[in-house]
């Protein structure tokens, strides 16, 4: 009897690691630190991991393809136009016949409006994107027919950033009847869309364990044919621990790696690395509120010649991280590569002498105690500035506290310096000119009482320019101005290191962090 | 003794009580905004105003705890700030996981301890003493982040014995949620690949976990025999001629229990409040990544469900731990 069962056991293992090898080539295993994730909703969902996923279960009107945030591809909608309309702009999207959700029910207009609709209606953490800076209201969305939608936003807001907006999963069109179905008191369907999904995405959630993994299967019915089976987002928060996983093939994908491991990895040739590009901006914010030194323009540009940003970015940022010095990150339209600031602290001296600072000056320097991009503490990078400044008589006093405590301090208008990490809430140059460079929009500029006519009128002009080539121009003259006299010292643009399998293919991932599964192979 | 237990228990209650107050008002001295940290550095004023209207995080001290008190008494933990999901729900999930690891890391702690300070005990001063009581040394100073980033790369990377991480296999299902405890659940399905996997799964975090309990068990064992061991009775049992071993576990390790009885308590104790560096470094869903999770974003009301639920099992494990020392020794009586 007890043989028996032996034998039966046995059999059993086999079978089920004869069948986990077959899954293998058609099941890819992606690991990291997926432990910010709340919600699968794509209209409440604005955590990192959350996109990364629902924007491989829904699909968007509009989309961005490959590593480029700069053109609009179509997506749900094969075409559409912008016109002035009165006192508003209309956008009337043309949808593609015979895209289906995974319940297998039509695309149609209605549930682009339903799915516009409600994400103003749920009021979520991403809403403010619909609400705000689109000033896009219920029923300004209209189904003119089954395959036409019509939007209506103010003309005061950008119809640039409002399509940019689009791409993100807050964009994501749900199944309109399946979501009513499992609405419950008055919340579209939110508690069930946490952990289900009803998208027309070329993958399906099939369940979510917290705090261990996702798993996606491919939709049947998507447009968009995958080349993968299977999705398994694993969670893994420990960095020493993904190399571990990657390296003994538990995963396919490291994302998050350390600069030490990607170096380690990119050594071995079952594997490779990729620096993914960020649109994030590290960077330190003088508040030059009258009285105190950064309000003289020479004190700013003393800063910047005192940084010594080449050794930031190849010494303590072991390169992953690109050097940058203007206010729009590279792959946004509007990105300004100019790198005029080299390291010099005689010429910061000099500025501080004809400042009025012969002998120089002190100040606080404040930054959180977690890390800054590029997985970087923030306050190794505090004190990499602090011995540069000490060379051009700047002494830095380095103030580390938790993160959510500085960004009180900061908000509040009340440090001196602040050193952190900036990224746009949506991929449009808009997500940062306007916040850097306008005062009224009571975000950076503002914390850094920065009230600067010229650039708040370039910010405003280029965001409501509708044509590219004339919008560029506009952010050409917006970031020489910044460069030359806002409050920022811009440091480095941080990447995202990442290890594969030497087996994965097609994986491409844009700035703004989007990955499409369905382009991503493997080999056997 | 039932009339002992009811006051006993009064006590838990009271302690419970102690708990959410100290909590809070710890809370409380932090001087930071939970909607700042909750939404981060892009939030607008607007924003966070919701955010801290939504949870009540607008109204004065005093009233934010007599409302969660108010409803702390009707069984709501409240809403976690960060998952938005009800604490309760989230403790559900987090910490069968918890219970999984630290009750396998507790029986290694105690089938690998207790022996091995007995052995230590017979023969002081010689090789096994020696070698136990090294490897206690080793086994109490190791730290955990070390030793299992050791047995990663040794067991898992280098001899590919067992997984790195998680508690399943990427590839399989697991059971349905009856427990919350793979293993068990597993077992329950009557599936065994997965009982097989989530097993395999469970050894290195509950071995890294153990070795510093089983390593004091060891110590205290050994102590406690030694000196149960050089008591007259002893002698006196050994000259009548009584068996060894009757000697060894009926007469010493029996008289040397009590200690190693409130030792084990406490260890339990200590596992079940969550492993943040052995949950974090294995990828174990459990309530110490919870809880440290949420203290990082400022999730008050995640944090005092948590706090809340270990003090009632350390309350409860201390309990059961005098209780038992009545069944062990005759002459202590509960009135």
């Amino acid at each position: 009897m007890q043989r028996k069962f032996q034998r039966l056991a046995s059999l059993g293992i086999v079978l089920a690691s004869l069948a986990v090898a077959q899954d293998r080539t058609s099941t890819l295993i992606y690991g990291g630190d997926w432990s910010d994730l709340i919600t699968l909703d794509p209209q409440v969902s604005y955590e990192f991991s959350g996109g990364l996923i629902t924007d491989n279960l829904y699909e968007t009107l509009v989309k961005f393809e490959g590593a480029d945030l700069s053109t609009l591809k179509p997506g749900l909608a094969e075409s559409w136009k912008v016109e002035r309309g009165g006192d508003s702009w209309v956008i009337t999207f043309k949808l593609r016949k015979g895209s289906k959700f995974s319940t297998g029910r039509e695309v149609t207009a209605k549930d682009v409006v339903y799915s516009f609709d409600r994400a103003i209606q749920l009021k979520g953490p991403s809403s403010f994107l619909f609400i705000d800076i689109a000033q896009l209201k219920v029923g300004g969305t209209k189904a003119v027919d089954p395959y036409t939608v019509e939007v209506r936003i103010p003309k005061t807001a950008s119809p640039g950033s409002f399509l940019s907006i689009l791409t993100f999963n807050i964009g994501g069109i749900v199944d309109s009847e399946e979501v009513q179905k499992h609405a419950k008191g008055g919340d579209f369907g939110k508690e069930w869309l946490t952990n289900n999904s009803a998208g027309s995405g070329p993958f399906r959630l099939v369940r979510w364990d917290r705090g261990s993994q996702v798993l996606l299967e491919a939709n049947p019915n998507a447009r968009l044919k995958p080349k993968l089976q299977r999705i398994i987002m694993r969670e893994i928060k420990e960095p020493t621990v993904l190399r571990t996983a990657l390296e003994s093939g538990e995963i396919d994908i490291a994302e998050g790696l350390t600069p030490e491991a990607l170096k380690a990895i990119a050594a071995n040739p079952r594997f490779k690395t990729l620096k993914a590009d960020s649109l994030r901006l590290n960077y330190m914010g003088m508040n030059v509120k009258p009285g105190s030194p950064f309000a003289n323009p020479k004190v700013r540009e003393a800063m910047r010649w005192a940084v010594n940003q080449d050794e930031l970015v190849n010494g303590l940022v072991q390169g992953n991280g690109t050097k940058i010095q203007t206010i729009i990150p590279k792959g946004l339209l509007g990105y300004n590569n100019a790198l005029p600031y080299k390291y010099d602290p005689t010429r910061a001296k000099q500025l501080l002498a004809e400042a009025g600072y012969p002998n120089g000056f002190e100040f606080e320097l404040l930054t959180s105690t977690g890390l800054c991009g590029g997985g970087i503490p923030c306050q190794d990078i505090a004190a990499k500035i602090q011995s540069d400044l000490a060379k051009a008589g700047i002494k830095a006093n380095i103030k580390a506290i938790a993160n959510a405590e500085a960004l009180k301090i900061y908000r509040a208008q009340n440090h001196q310096v602040y050193l952190g990490g900036w990224s746009p809430d949506f991929p449009d140059p808009d997500g940062n000119a306007t916040p850097l460079a306008d005062f009224a929009a009571k975000s950076l500029a503002w914390r850094n009482v920065w009230e600067d006519a010229t650039s708040s009128k370039l910010a405003n002009q280029g965001s409501l320019e509708t044509d590219p080539s004339k919008r560029a121009a506009l952010y050409k003259l917006l970031t020489d101005y910044a460069l030359k006299s806002g409050p920022y010292v811009i440091l480095y643009q941080p990447s995202i290191p990442l290890g594969f399998s030497a087996k994965v293919e097609g994986y491409v991932r844009n700035a703004q962090g989007q990955v499409r599964f369905e382009n991503i192979s493997k080999q056997p | 003794m039932l009339s002992y237990i009811v006051r006993r228990l009064f006590f838990v209650l009271f302690v419970a009580w102690g708990v959410t107050f100290a909590t809070f008002f710890i809370a409380q001295v932090v001087p930071v905004d939970p909607a700042i940290a909750a939404l981060g550095e892009n939030a607008r004023e607007e924003q966070l105003e919701e955010f801290r209207e939504r949870y009540g995080l607008n109204k004065s001290k005093l009233e934010q705890y007599l409302i969660y008190m108010g409803r702390l008494i009707s069984g709501d933990l409240g809403q976690s700030l960060r998952t938005g999901r009800a604490v309760a729900e989230d403790l559900r999930e987090f910490f069968p996981a918890t219970l999984e690891l630290s009750l396998a890391a507790f029986v290694f702690a105690v089938l690998l301890g207790i022996p091995a300070g007995i052995v230590a005990a017979l023969r002081p001063n010689r090789a096994p003493d020696v070698a136990v009581r090294v490897l206690a040394l080793l086994g109490g100073a190791t730290p955990v982040f070390f030793s299992a980033v050791l047995m990663q790369y040794l067991l898992a990377q280098r001899l590919d014995l067992l997984p790195v991480q998680g508690r399943l296999d990427g590839f399989l299902f697991p059971p349905p949620r009856v427990t919350g405890m793979m293993g068990l659940d597993a077992l329950l399905a009557r599936d065994w690949t997965v009982f097989l996997d989530s097993l395999e799964h469970l050894i290195l975090p509950a071995f890294v976990l153990g070795m510093f309990s089983a390593a004091i068990l060891a110590r205290m064992t050994r102590a406690t025999m030694l000196e149960v061991l050089a008591q007259d009775y002893i002698r006196t049992a050994r000259a009548k001629g009584a068996v060894a071993s009757s000697v060894i576990f009926r007469h010493a390790l029996k008289n040397a229990s009590l200690p190693i009885l409130t030792l084990l308590g406490s260890l339990l104790g200590g596992l079940l409040s969550g492993a943040v560096l052995t949950e974090t470094i294995f990828s174990w869903p459990g309530i110490g990544r919870y809880v440290t999770q949420s203290a990082t974003s400022l999730d008050f009301p995640a944090v005092m469900g948590v706090t809340l639920l270990v003090g009632l099992v350390y309350a409860l494990v201390n309990l059961v731990t005098d209780l038992l020392y009545a069944f062990l020794d005759p002459r202590i009586r509960y009135t």
